[in-house]
């Protein structure tokens, strides 16, 4: 089976600072994977790498097959590789169902339409109606971005991404700033995504990387420390090296 | 050769007038995050505060440039307290405009009000009103005395900023309010100081650059695009970077109404957009004061 | 009028405090109807001051147009008048040597405001804050001076006058009185009301909201922002060339003030003072401007400044969203629903 994503001996060198390197991964469709790691451990330089917002200095991405490393950021999102915000960026002034809107309309490339009605584009409303019905949020439909809790607007985070229809969905610790009581609710939703979608998820909650997870990859000073299920992991002694350092702030984000 | 010198002289001390006059802006923008559009209006009651005392009172031209600056900001700093502590780093920069705007208005109004719609005089002293000879070269002593002042502003806020306790805050602040809050710097009192030296220096400038930017009513609205030229070529908070944009500028606009007077505008306003475009963020970016 | 006016362009229904589907429905399409009922109203009731109301309609247009720019883009700009100025020379110069037919006019005017907001726009949009608007500044001050030294054409800081349409459709002549002027000038305003609301209706429309509030979310979403904004950019000057060019057909002459900074500056007082974001808020805000400004500025015009400057101060302190939003606001406190969101996040 061909990997969703594929990347290769991927690096970055700030001056002459190694942040990643040599990092090797493989996502196949239905993957359910967390990225794990101590703070400073290159994850957030990973993700955005892997999604073109900074450019490698060696090594190659490729997305089904096709090699994106030389993509912008754009071309990336367009041909199905997605991220969700660690912090919520939404748009608060617009309603829910307007942001599902927007994100079906910009991956069918029909955001230059100038006089056609929102309302009356094909498929859209039924479309909207589904991932608003999957992620439990049709009874906020209408409602302002601004004027939603917490925990819905990282709702609405994933269910932009579904929206999108992405072959890779990079979920960057789509729980924080969530109540650990309501957490679950996050998960739910994550568990309604698309069997065959890949889900790589940077998460600092190891309850919610363990109930979520089949598989865990674990980075540390920017280089891949092992791979495996989430019992191999924590009977990994390495791990627990590097954890048992810095435990103190393992929750903070990096 | 003659018209080059003339360009240089005359173009850098009306740098020096718009580096005088803008430097607080550009503080106010870097630090407080507020467009002020009213900073011209500043400039203006100075120069009109200083020709009334002048002509009314009787006051020598020192006496009332010191009256001007002090006057000014007595004026303005139940201002600060009222309205700009409101706006102080809203991201709705709309508001800021507006609000800013307003003031000016009434600024503008009230001062035609009380001083009546013509055009100000202020009379220069005897020994800035000829000229010294600089080796073969005759120069007005005024531009003389201007280029001399704006050295003097500049180093003196250079001391200021590098030198001093307030100037170690001022910079806290701008590079990181939060942080600089946090560690009990008390940002209120250092904004109004901040803001009081940048009106000081407005009114400051107004008095002494009325021989180049004539006090006239619509002195505040008119002039308030040369001093937003200057900070946004210089960089939002940068004190050497409005130094070098006013320069810049003044010897450029000076040039183009001596070279090519029929198309002056047309050459500043080229001139200013090859800039941005070259440097968007200013000669000096926000935060290097 | 204020009833009418609330935030019904952003299309959708604001949430919980939003009235039910009958109420909407009234907001939706009764706004141009009474706009246009005011208009004819007015029509009557003041026979003498047409001019000045067509100058009204016109100017409504010009100000319409920066509420795309700014209300629905967030590209705060004070070269507005650029795209105005250009459209009404454009027309005028049509009118003077090709043709003289008000629409083909018009046409003229639309094309040439949309073809230079989209040249400067894919220049200068890609600056942001104060640079941008330095960008604005710079670029109106050209196109002034380019005006002012193209006398031939133009007639300098003479204006260029002897601009005589031809009957409307071939049947309406513009009279002495105005009239024709006056009732061109009001179907023109509501046929491209009606064009703009579609506009930000639309897919683009509902995208270029998106970058106002966050062209990197946009991005991340994979459109292109300032792909959006120089688009929109182009279509605002559409409608200030029009409005432009209505302006020259309805007086006959084009002055250098309209292609002016403070002509900028005074579409930015009006529909702020309208409130942003907000089609109606624009027609709103330059009713209001101008109707005030005809009283007060015929005495001296300082006491306009002073007022118009007071005015302002208030408008940012005490409402926010402008005078359109005073609507939303009462009925807001009348069904002691709890306050719907939008007031907050508008300017």
């Amino acid at each position: 089976m061909t990997p969703r994503l594929q990347v290769r001996g991927l690096s970055k060198n700030f001056g002459g600072l190694q942040v990643s390197s040599d990092i090797d991964m493989d996502l196949l469709p239905g993957d359910r994977c967390a990225l794990i790691g101590p703070n400073g451990a290159g994850k957030t330089t990973f993700v955005n790498l892997v999604t073109g917002v900074i450019p490698p200095t060696a090594g190659t991405i490729r997305l089904d097959g096709e090699d994106i490393t030389g993509l912008s950021a754009q071309a990336r999102v367009r041909r199905g590789l997605i991220r969700s915000f660690q912090v919520a960026r939404l748009f608060r002034a617009m309603t829910v169902r307007e942001h599902l809107e927007l994100a079906v309309l910009e991956r069918e490339g029909r955001t230059f339409r100038l006089f056609a009605s929102v309302r009356r584009v094909p498929g859209l409303e039924e479309e909207v109606a589904s991932v608003l019905d999957i992620m439990g949020l049709e009874a906020v439909a209408g409602t302002r971005v601004g004027a939603l809790a917490y925990g819905q607007q990282r709702l609405l985070e994933i269910a932009l991404a579904l929206a999108m229809k992405p072959k890779v969905l990079i979920l960057d610790e789509p729980a924080a700033g969530v109540p650990h009581s309501e957490s679950q609710r996050i998960l739910d939703a994550v568990d309604r995504l698309p069997a065959d979608l890949a889900v790589l998820m940077i998460e600092h909650d190891m309850d919610l990387v363990f109930r979520f997870a089949k598989k865990i990859v674990v980075l540390a000073q920017g280089r891949l420390l092992c791979s495996g299920t989430a019992r191999e992991i924590t009977a990994d002694p390495r791990v627990r090296e590097v954890y048992l350092g810095s435990r103190a702030n393992a929750h903070r984000p990096s | 050769m003659e018209t080059v010198f003339g360009i240089a002289v005359d173009g850098v001390a009306y740098g020096m007038i718009l580096f005088i006059i803008s430097v607080g802006l550009s503080v106010t923008l870097g630090l407080m995050r507020v467009v002020n559009l009213a900073h011209g209006a500043f400039a203006m009651v100075g120069g009109y505060i200083a020709s009334s005392v002048m002509q009314g009172a009787g006051l020598p031209y020192e006496l009332a440039l010191v009256a001007a600056v002090l006057l000014t900001v007595l004026l303005a700093l139940p201002l600060e307290r009222l309205l700009y502590r409101r706006i102080y780093g809203s991201a709705n920069e709309l508001a800021q405009v507006l609000l800013t705007i307003g003031l000016c208005f009434v600024i503008v109004a009230g001062m035609n009000y009380l001083f009546g719609p013509t055009l100000k005089r202020i009379p220069l002293p005897d020994y800035l009103s000829g000229v010294v000879m600089l080796g073969p070269k005759a120069i007005s002593a005024h531009r003389i005395f201007v280029i001399g002042a704006g050295l003097t502003a500049l180093v003196g806020l250079w001391w200021l900023l590098e030198r001093t306790d307030f100037g170690i805050r001022l910079r806290a602040a701008v590079d990181n309010p939060g942080m600089a809050a946090a560690l009990g710097i008390r940002t209120e009192r250092l904004y109004a100081a901040t803001f009081a030296l940048g009106t000081g220096l407005a009114a400051f400038g107004g008095v002494l650059g009325s021989e180049l930017l004539p006090l006239e009513p619509y002195y505040a609205l008119r002039y308030i695009v040369l001093f937003l030229a200057v900070v946004a070529v210089g960089g939002a908070g940068s004190i050497f970077g409005s130094a070098a944009a006013a320069v810049a500028l003044g010897v450029i606009d000076t040039a183009g109404k001596y070279l090519i007077p029929n198309f002056g505008e047309f050459f500043f306003y080229t001139a200013l957009i090859l800039i941005l475009f070259r440097w968007p963020h200013g000669f000096f970016k926000r935060g290097t004061a | 009028m204020t009833a009418v006016a609330t935030n019904k362009d952003t299309g959708k229904p604001a949430g919980k405090g939003a009235p039910g589907r009958l109420g909407r429905a009234v907001r939706d399409h009764a706004g141009v109807p009474v706009m246009a009922a005011l208009g004819l109203l007015g029509f009557w009731l003041f026979p003498e001051d047409l001019g000045l109301m067509t100058r009204i309609l016109a100017t409504a247009l010009y100000v319409l147009s920066l509420d795309l720019v700014l209300g629905y883009c967030g590209i705060a700009t004070l070269g507005q008048a650029a795209m105005f100025g250009t459209g009404a020379y454009a027309a005028g110069i049509a009118a003077v040597h090709l043709v003289s037919d008000p629409l083909v006019l018009l046409a003229v005017g639309g094309v040439a405001g949309g073809l230079i907001a989209l040249v400067t726009g894919a220049l200068i949009l890609h600056a942001h804050g104060l640079t941008l608007l330095m960008l604005t500044i710079a670029v109106v001050q050209i196109v002034q001076e380019v005006a002012n030294k193209a006398r031939d054409w133009t007639g300098g800081s003479d204006g260029l006058s002897g601009i005589d349409p031809s009957p409307v459709l071939g049947l309406f002549r513009f009279d002495l009185y105005g009239r024709t002027s006056y009732l061109f000038a009001l179907a023109v305003l509501l046929v491209m009301f009606l064009v703009a609301r579609r506009i930000v209706r639309s897919p683009f429309g509902l995208a270029c909201r998106g970058v106002k509030e966050d062209p990197l979310r946009v991005q991340a979403l994979g459109g292109s922002p300032r792909r959006y904004l120089v688009g929109m950019y182009a279509i605002a000057g559409v409608f200030a060339g029009v409005a432009g060019a209505l302006t020259a057909v309805s007086t006959g002459i084009v002055g250098l003030d309209s292609v002016s900074f403070t002509w900028s500056a005074e579409a930015l007082v009006m529909l702020v003072l309208g409130g942003t974001g907000r089609l109606y808020g624009a027609v709103i805000g330059t009713v209001a401007f101008m109707a005030i400004h005809h009283i007060l500025a015929a005495s001296d015009p300082f006491h306009w400044m002073l007022f118009i400057g007071l005015f302002l101060m208030g408008v940012v302190l005490f409402l926010p969203g402008g005078i359109a939003s005073l609507g939303e606001r009462l009925s807001g406190l009348l069904s002691r629903s709890p306050s719907r969101t939008a007031e907050g996040d508008r300017p």
